[in-house]
């Protein structure tokens, strides 16, 4: 188990590596440069070109004959291995420093909404396996259907309209209300709040978190109630189902302790692809509510040609992804016996 | 559990019920950076207003300049040289003295490239310098010689050719003053949200969380008087249908740049008012000179008469845009000349025939390219251009819409042969027209449709250096004579952005320059 954990852990590092290589690549053939897009409607050649030349872009990518040191991917490696991602080119804020702020703020909503969609999807695709082709079964068949069909964007609007401004019931964006103050620890804000003892900015920060994280559930919550419901149906098909059955075990043993464990396998699977459709689900989501996280972040970036930003975006991302799969592969290790890890 | 509930609940209703003295103001997006002189977004300058002050303001409502921190200002007989004298008593909000040391450190700093507060090396590129005033220290586009201080409350700006509009300039949004102290002290991390950015402003700057807000109290010992509202919050919130939604849900009192299709939704509001903010605008289709057909003048008059501006503004706008044939926006009218037609003749049976005379009697195939964004002057720039296109196929002219990516799209631009037509626009930075012709119609920047006329060059600077208003409205007529004859940019609309406000904010004037400090907004009974 050890050794395993450390040869992931050196492959999640060459990956970084390899994806820091295939990101610097891919930016810089989008065409349209950020110095341009920094200009917008001012931009004239001569202006782009001088500015081009200000940030130190017109410096080759891998190698400058001239002087080897000074092209732009060796200098972002030896930066980024020491930890340095760079700044904005629009901003001049530190990469690393926007992260610090706006990853927390992904990890609450995405936190959040798998919550939610656990908490919802769970359930239904139980129920639904369990009462198969009832009403049940058609209504979360149907609401999983929908689910994953509406536009997140749509849907957050929608959500923001009638709770907020109809019914008045929640803030409609925003993190936090305009009076609150939260001074962060971790920047999770509900978890920050608890810590410090403010329940008042806990609350304020909770009815906050209840549109985004509807939005950005809906899909992964269709979604895990669709595979609770197939994967249960094929275990409760299976022969030592029956079997516990002929035992005179009552429903919810069958069901629930000896069927539901094993039927989780392929949802903790999906979760742990969910967690990176999160983080592109999040774009829209966190656009549409005002959240500053990583996703609004990234996009306003790649909108902008701002390089280092979409960079340190992308690699943390990958980084995100990858520990999230690590976890992913050694809680099947706790949910079925019979796989090891060496 | 049930205790905790209760008192979270409770907690909540004490919560939803803010101070009566907290401003609220949905900005369609975060600042880029706080640090003056090296940013253009609007953003960022409508959040700089309220922490800094510029050398000379702006009347409220209008583009005429007013004292700020200058009383007052002068130019030698030739206009290069432009002496300012500056307001005594003036603190920064770090309690450093405002004066001429000050007014050159900023100066300085923009316009030296070899300033050692500059931070170049750190990516600092003081863009909007080059932009609007010619070039750095050292460039021989350089509009500034030389900055001097005479004494105290005296500096004196030597220019290397005479320019009229050098207040106007520096009036501008981007100029204003930070305490040289701060700079010093805070050094590359200036202007970012791990500083405290520092002018002599109505507000100081208390909190930046970036993507979401900036938070400013009032500056209580304001040279103008201080601020009727105690703390000023200023929220990104990006998608114009969530402002709208913000507004109505009462979580900000005030917000800009709402669709202009949302007129109505807001006028049914009985907590909302509608402001029409003064147009300072113009979007317009350019017309590339290396096409083929439209390098011919006859083909260009006849693509512009066949477009129903009028018909068009109405239709997209709301009401909230109007159509001539002027490049400067309707505040500027004086910089028109009274020969051209207030409006381009909408004529397609005349279009028709000139075409014909033109050698194309069954019309041609040309790409219209349309933004892939929206833009105070085009905020739905799609509909508008199938529009276009459909006024153009009924003389004939068959348009192929086409868009990309926007930062494509303005790299795109520039190159040649580039796009046949398309459609940009403008938002004036300052109040002289020398802004909203000089940036499509000067030296750099003309790229676009291959055509840079000795004439039109000339009649701007001839407007630049005019000392006296009549002289300048002179040219400036001449140029809208000269410019719109030759017709290689066809206005379409000089558009009132769309703003509303929750009825109880009181005395908001908002500036046809795009943004102003809010130390006159006052809150009448808000809960």
């Amino acid at each position: 188990m050890g050794s395993y954990l450390i040869r992931r852990l050196l492959r999640t590092l060459l990956v970084m590596l390899g994806i820091s290589l295939v990101v610097f690549v891919f930016v810089r053939s989008i065409p349209g440069d950020p110095a341009v897009a920094m200009l917008g409607e001012r931009a004239t050649p001569e202006a782009a070109a001088a500015l081009r030349e200000q940030l130190g872009l017109n410096k080759p990518w891998f190698f400058n004959p001239q002087n080897p040191l000074d092209a732009q991917y060796p200098k972002y490696v030896s930066a980024l291995l020491q930890g340095d991602l760079g700044a904005g080119i629009k901003s001049n804020i530190p990469v690393k420093d926007d992260l610090g702020t706006r990853f927390p703020a992904t990890a609450e909503l995405s936190i959040a909404a798998m919550g939610f969609a656990l908490l919802f999807g769970l359930p239904a695709g139980i129920l639904a396996a369990i009462r198969r082709n009832s009403v049940w079964d058609n209504l979360a068949t149907t609401i999983s259907l929908v689910g994953v069909s509406m536009p997140v964007f749509w849907l957050g609007l929608l959500l923001s309209y009638f709770f907020a401004v109809k019914l008045g019931w929640l803030p409609p964006s925003a993190r936090l209300g305009n009076e609150t103050q939260i001074e962060p620890i971790t920047g999770l804000y509900v978890l920050d709040s608890l810590l410090r003892g403010d329940l008042r900015a806990m609350w304020d920060a909770m009815r906050h978190l209840v549109l985004p994280a509807i939005a950005l559930g809906s899909i992964p919550l269709a979604i895990v109630a669709r595979i609770t419901r197939s994967s249960l149906l094929d275990v409760l098909g299976q022969d030592y189902v029956r079997t516990a059955r002929a035992k005179g075990l009552d429903f919810r043993a069958v069901n629930l302790k000896h069927a539901l464990r094993n039927a989780l396998l392929p949802v903790v699977t999906v979760v742990g692809l969910q967690a990176g459709a999160l983080l592109g689900g999040a774009v829209l989501t966190e656009t549409i509510f005002s959240w500053p996280g990583i996703g609004s972040w990234v996009y306003e970036a790649i909108s902008q040609r701002d390089y280092p930003v979409i960079q340190g975006g992308v690699i943390f991302a990958a980084l995100v992804v990858s520990i999230v799969n690590l976890l992913v592969d050694l809680s099947y290790a706790a949910l079925d016996p019979r796989i090891q890890y060496r | 559990m049930k205790t905790f509930l209760l008192t979270a609940a409770l907690l909540a209703t004490l919560s939803t019920a803010s101070a009566a003295g907290t401003l609220v103001y949905g900005a369609n997006g975060d600042p880029v950076s706080l640090e003056s002189g090296n940013i253009t977004d609007g953003i960022s300058i409508l959040v700089q207003h309220q922490i800094y002050d510029t050398l000379i303001g702006f009347k409220p409502g209008t583009a005429d300049l007013i004292p700020a921190l200058a009383t007052s200002w002068k130019a030698n007989a030739n206009a290069t040289s432009w002496t300012f004298t500056l307001r005594k008593n003036v603190k920064f909000h770090d309690g450093t003295p405002f004066n001429a040391d000050a007014v050159v450190f900023n100066l300085t700093r923009w316009w030296d490239k070899a300033h050692p507060y500059g931070f170049r090396a750190q990516g600092r590129t003081f863009e909007i310098v080059g932009d609007l005033l010619g070039g750095y220290k050292g460039d021989a586009t350089s509009v500034i010689k030389n900055v001097v201080k005479v004494n105290d409350n005296t500096v004196r700006v030597d220019l290397n050719k005479p320019s009229s509009v050098f207040p106007d300039v520096i009036a501008a949004g981007y100029f204003g003053i930070a305490s040289p102290t701060a700079i010093k002290k805070d050094g590359p991390k200036y202007g970012t949200p791990a500083s405290k950015p520092i002018g002599t402003g109505p507000f100081v700057f208390q909190s930046w969380r970036t993507g979401d807000r900036v938070t400013l109290s009032a500056n209580k010992g304001y040279w103008d008087g201080k601020p009727k509202v105690d703390t000023v919050v200023i929220r990104g919130i990006k998608d114009a249908a969530q402002r709208l939604n913000e507004l109505k849900a009462g979580t900000i009192d005030f917000t800009s740049d709402l669709t202009p299709d949302t007129l109505k939704s807001v006028q049914a509001d009985k907590n909302l008012v509608a402001v029409k903010k003064p147009s300072f605008n113009v979007g317009f289709l350019s017309l590339n000179n290396r096409n083929q057909y439209l390098k011919n003048q006859n083909v260009r008059k006849a693509v512009s008469m066949a477009i129903n501006k009028k018909a068009i503004v109405d239709a997209f706008w709301n009401g909230l845009g109007t159509s001539n044939a002027s490049f400067v926006p309707p505040v500027m009218n004086w910089a028109n000349s009274k020969n051209v037609p207030a409006d381009y003749k909408f004529d397609p049976a005349a279009a028709k025939k000139m075409l014909a005379d033109a050698g194309y009697p069954n019309g041609f195939s040309i790409d219209l390219w349309y933004m892939p964004v929206s833009r105070p002057y085009f905020p739905n720039p799609k509909p508008i251009a199938e529009a276009i296109a459909a006024d153009l196929s009924a003389i004939g002219i068959k348009v192929n819409l086409k868009t990309e990516d926007w930062a494509k799209y303005l790299e795109d631009r520039n190159k040649a042969p580039g796009f046949d037509m398309y459609m940009i626009g403008w938002t004036g930075d300052y109040g002289d027209p020398d802004n909203f012709y000089g940036a499509y119609y000067g030296p750099n920047g003309s790229s676009d449709i291959g055509w840079n006329s000795i004439t039109v060059q000339n009649l701007l600077e001839q407007g630049r250096a005019a000392t006296t208003k009549a002289a300048k409205a002179k040219v400036y007529a001449e140029l809208h004579e000269f410019t719109y004859n030759a017709t290689y940019r066809v206005p379409v609309v000089h558009s009132s952005p769309l703003a509303a406000q929750r009825s109880y904010v009181k005395g908001w004037i908002p500036s046809p320059l795009g943004s102003e400090a809010f130390n006159d907004i006052s809150l009448v009974g808000k809960k």
